[in-house]
């Protein structure tokens, strides 16, 4: 059993790792072919993923109602405004699941009114919240602080019209910044995050990182 | 009743007042358009009520949002991928199965398998079986970041870091570009103790770096505002048309 | 002094919300000046319109409803001035909400501009797999996305009959709302077939971009909703990004004034021995 829990898995991950790295060095039209499958594949393995996430939404809300939770009404709501969506998806304006998504109808209405409204408010909260953090917590106490916060105030004048309203130094000096500064320690941040990717990717692929197998057998 | 009840009351009841008179005067038709400005008006006033503290209106529209964001994108995979893609090839449904442009059934049959497989996590009993889906993606993902990300972050980066130098302005800056690269690499370079030279250049490459998270700050202050001014444009242009 | 610093947040929040609103209804109107990096896209969109005219060109939404209003005025910047242009557009989708939000304006720009669904520009709908996508694309194009969105056969669409994989577009633009930029063009399309490409993304993601306009992965790039207005300035089109850059003037100022009201007091009141 323990093969076929923990060693199989090994092997796949093995298999398709030092294929999918091999083969990007051979031109040849076979490891063409076989490289445009493993993407073909791997993509539809994605869209499978999702049943995941929903599962698990679904299953923590059922598990909220079940046990009568604090806040177990909500869960209800969320099950209902699915069940309702879901319905309208089904219904693809008269079409029926099996036929190409149709563009209008209840699915499209309900997308551009609840959806689109509900979370472009969500995110734009957060301009609240962040002025009233910057205000509060936004102190220049060290030097290095004290470089952050004149960095934040020359971009945040220099990237829009007001800052060269002022003076055309303002956004010349922004430009600056985000092209030599900012774009140097970016890249000394990328370079880092692309060295720990590739040592991360050689450890999953010899097995010795193996985390994702989850624990247990 | 407490002063928060007759707030929600009568912020409730000025909504509906709000709206009346939009319909009335015809700043508002009764149709699906209509009713669709004053749900997306509602959602957006439901939340910002968070704003005032946290209350059952708010969370009312956060779940119904939860609901119909999963379902929706339930619909979107399912019509673009699992059945435009997957059940049309296997089962050439009319011109637009496989021989109208689908993929061949046969290569479908293991990524299905390995799709089926991952669902298995839901089962207390056979989950085990969803590690060769996850061993299958974790693997493909892992082996084809290595050769390109080699290549397109480490060389096509320090390729430019390296260009040659002149007695320029232009110059100037890409001296400083390759001394921010080298110092912000030194200062995320633990293996040597930052002391002395070291100590110096990664103290100057903290400087680099504060420079790039105050620039990240300002941007992000930006986008945030961005959004608000997006959602009070739509609630004073399409809903109040007040612009 | 205290008492300043712990001000109630709503306050800050109406002088915010006031930020936004008052603008909105006052036309301030301050001179909006092209930056080189969006210029860039621009230049770039009129020389593949001279120089490579006959070939399509690519663009990938990848951005969601959370980021529609930054996203939403770049997105219709681009495809006018492609459209202005005649250039032919196919639109694919990497992330889910992007179907809903960018066919219809793309539907609707190219009936301004009297192009033909099919011929003129396609729309070819959402595939899930990120860069496993854009890998698939530098493959086959019909391998990737086999119908669009109506379910039509890819094969059956014109302006698709001569391409195969990515190399046989003459640009590609992605609108981007995540690192799909960083993460997933660069590495997985750009680099191994080297088509010209740019971006428009939210204001967040832009200062991580920057070390790919200066290696020339990225030709030009447009930055959030100032990125967008400084394009609609380009075009000759005042749209909402336009519009919208006076109350993000106001809100910048009075966040910065908050930001140097905090400091003030907070030295001062350390100067006198207090605690902040």
């Amino acid at each position: 059993m323990l093969f076929l829990t923990r060693t199989l898995p090994f092997l796949f991950c093995f298999v398709f790792g030092m294929t999918g790295w091999v083969i990007y060095y051979v031109p040849h039209e076979w490891a063409q072919t076989v490289e445009r499958e493993i993407a073909l594949w791997l993509r539809l393995v994605y869209a499978f993923a999702y049943f995941l996430g929903l599962f698990s939404l679904l299953s923590l809300h059922w598990s909220k109602i079940r046990q009568r939770q604090a806040g177990w009404a909500y869960s209800l709501i969320v099950y209902i405004s699915f069940g309702v969506m879901t319905l309208f998806v089904v219904y693809n304006d008269g079409h029926g699941p099996f036929a190409a998504q149709a563009t209008t109808g209840p699915y499209q209405w309900m997308f551009t009114s609840v959806h689109v409204a509900s979370s472009a408010t969500m995110f734009s909260m957060l301009a609240f919240f962040i002025s009233s953090a910057a205000y509060r917590t936004f102190r220049a106490r060290t030097p290095e602080a004290a470089i952050l916060l004149v960095s934040a105030i020359i971009v945040m004048l220099g990237r829009v019209p007001i800052g060269a309203y002022i003076s055309d130094i303002i956004p010349d000096t922004m430009q600056w910044l985000m092209s030599v500064p900012n774009m140097a320690a970016k890249r000394g941040i990328l370079l880092g995050v692309s060295l720990g990717a590739i040592a991360t990717s050689l450890r999953i692929i010899f097995g010795i990182e193996r985390s994702y197998l989850g624990g247990g057998d | 009743m407490t002063r928060d009840s007759y707030v929600f009351v009568g912020f409730l009841a000025l909504f509906a007042l709000v709206n009346t008179i939009l319909v009335a005067n015809g700043a508002l038709s009764l149709d699906w358009d209509g009713l669709g400005v004053i749900v997306a008006a509602g959602c957006t006033l439901a939340l910002y009520s968070f704003l005032y503290k946290d209350n059952p209106l708010f969370k009312f529209a956060e779940h119904v949002y939860v609901g119909v964001a999963a379902a929706y994108v339930f619909g979107i995979t399912w019509y673009n991928s699992l059945y435009g893609e997957i059940i049309v090839s296997y089962f050439d449904i009319g011109e637009k199965g496989a021989n109208g442009g689908g993929h061949n059934p046969w290569v479908l049959l293991f990524p299905t398998l390995l799709g089926l497989l991952m669902l298995t996590r839901f089962s207390r009993k056979f989950s085990w079986l969803s590690r060769i889906s996850f061993a299958f993606v974790v693997g493909v993902g892992a082996g084809l970041t290595i050769p390109r990300y080699l290549s397109s972050f480490l060389l096509g980066q320090l390729e430019p870091s390296l260009a040659p130098l002149t007695l320029s302005w232009a110059g100037l800056n890409l001296f400083l570009v390759l001394v921010g690269v080298i110092t912000v690499l030194i200062y995320f370079f633990f293996s040597v103790e930052h002391t002395g030279v070291v100590g110096h250049a990664s103290r100057l490459g903290i400087w680099f770096l504060m420079v790039s998270f105050g620039a990240s700050f300002g941007y992000t202050i930006m986008a945030r505002l961005s959004l608000l001014i997006g959602r009070i444009s739509f609630l004073m242009d399409d809903w109040l048309h007040l612009m | 002094m205290d008492r300043l610093l712990n001000i109630d947040r709503r306050i800050i929040f109406i002088f915010v919300l006031l930020g936004v609103a008052i603008p909105l209804l006052i036309d301030i109107h301050l001179p909006i000046k092209p930056t080189p990096t969006v210029r860039a896209v621009y230049d770039e969109i009129e020389r593949v319109s001279i120089e490579d005219p006959d070939r399509p060109v690519l663009v990938s939404f990848s951005y969601g409803a959370s980021t529609m209003p930054e996203m939403e005025p770049m997105t219709r910047s681009i495809l006018h001035h492609l459209f202005s242009r005649g250039r032919k557009v196919v639109g694919i989708c990497l992330w889910p909400e992007a179907v809903g939000l960018a066919q219809p304006i793309m539907d609707e720009l190219a009936a301004e501009f009297g192009m033909k669904y099919g011929t003129d520009y396609a729309f070819l709908g959402y595939k899930p797999g990120a860069q496993a996508v854009v890998l698939n694309l530098g493959q086959s194009m019909a391998g990737t996305f086999p119908f669009d969105t109506a379910g039509t056969p890819v094969g059956d669409l014109p302006i698709l009959a001569k391409v195969q994989n990515l190399k046989d577009f003459s640009f590609v633009f992605d609108f981007a709302a995540g690192d799909s930029m960083e993460f997933w063009w660069i590495p997985y399309g750009q680099e191994k077939h080297r088509f010209p490409f740019a971006g428009g993304c939210t204001a967040v993601m832009a200062p991580d971009l920057y070390p790919f306009l200066q290696s020339r992965q990225l030709v030009g790039l447009l930055g959030g909703l100032a990125g967008a207005a400084e394009y609609e300035a380009l075009i000759g089109v005042s749209g909402s990004a336009t519009s919208g850059m006076e109350p993000q003037s106001v809100t910048h100022v009075i966040i910065i004034l908050f930001i140097l009201l905090g400091n003030t007091v907070y030295f001062t009141t350390r100067r006198r021995g207090g605690k902040a």
